[in-house]
């Protein structure tokens, strides 16, 4: 397991940035539809 | 902001991710690897920067006006500018750790950071210690121009003129870019999809603050 890591750390940096990345996309998309809402309610 | 747009931050932003990443770069001297940090650090540096001069113009428009809309672009602003200048000085501290051996060094280029944050961090205190709207508006605005002003000193010049082991800027002190040009093509993008990020939670931050703003008129 440590070798794996070791050998392909960039491909493992890649993968938790991603998940980082598409997790902060989908809050800003869901805000996005949240404050939309509000918007009309008034 | 249509879905094209945010659809299109998501697309560029994770090109730049990957491409960043997977790419190989050029070896550069005492770097290696560790210079990747740039397609993610220079650009947080960028932003900071954009988001400071965006709240002293709607400051100095606030003044002008006297329209509280403009105090509260300007406050968003200097609040998403401080959330990018941590997230310039994480990733510049994490960078130094391995490149210089500790997370801080007091370094010219991490003291004047700090400076700039104790700067934008008084701002916030002087805001939440007025309770009078127009006061706090009008003394905050004051204080967004100042901050402004002193902003390009700390970030631009101050580490110009003294030693510092930070590695050159991206326009180097003789006026030139020494990039490799696939780096450069994946930093330019970074820059890009970075900013377009930021307008979007600006757009999403300002529009909060009106709500907040117009559900405490209703309450009053």
């Amino acid at each position: 397991m440590y070798d794996f890591l070791e050998t392909n750390s960039m491909y493992v940096v890649l993968f938790i940035v991603l998940i980082i990345w598409i997790g902060i996309f989908a809050y800003l998309k869901s805000m996005d539809k949240q404050i939309k809402n509000l918007e009309n309610k008034e | 902001m249509n879905n094209i747009f945010k659809y299109s931050v998501f697309v560029i932003i994770s090109l730049v991710i990957i491409t960043g990443i997977v790419l190989p770069i050029p070896n550069i001297p005492a770097l290696g690897d560790k210079a990747r940090v740039l397609y993610f650090h220079v650009p947080m540096s960028w932003i900071s920067v954009v988001a400071f001069v965006m709240s002293l113009w709607y400051a100095v428009r606030y003044l002008k006006t006297k329209e509280i809309t403009y105090d509260i672009k300007s406050f968003s602003a200097a609040q998403l500018g401080f959330l990018f200048c941590v997230l310039a000085t994480a990733t510049g501290s994490l960078w130094a750790k391995f490149n210089w051996g500790s997370f801080w060094n007091w370094d010219p280029r991490q003291t004047s950071i700090f400076i700039l944050l104790l700067i934008y961090g008084a701002y916030f205190a002087l805001r939440s210690a007025i309770d009078a709207e127009e006061q706090r508006a009008r003394l905050s605005s004051v204080y967004a121009i100042i901050a402004g002003i002193t902003m390009p000193f700390f970030i631009f010049i101050m580490p110009r003129l003294v030693e510092t082991l930070h590695p050159d800027p991206i326009i180097n002190n003789s006026g030139k870019i020494n990039m490799d040009t696939t780096m450069l093509i994946i930093f330019l993008t970074s820059l890009l999809g970075f900013t377009l990020l930021f307008l979007w939670v600006m757009n999403l931050k300002v529009r909060l603050e009106l709500l907040k703003y117009r559900k405490s008129l209703k309450q009053a």
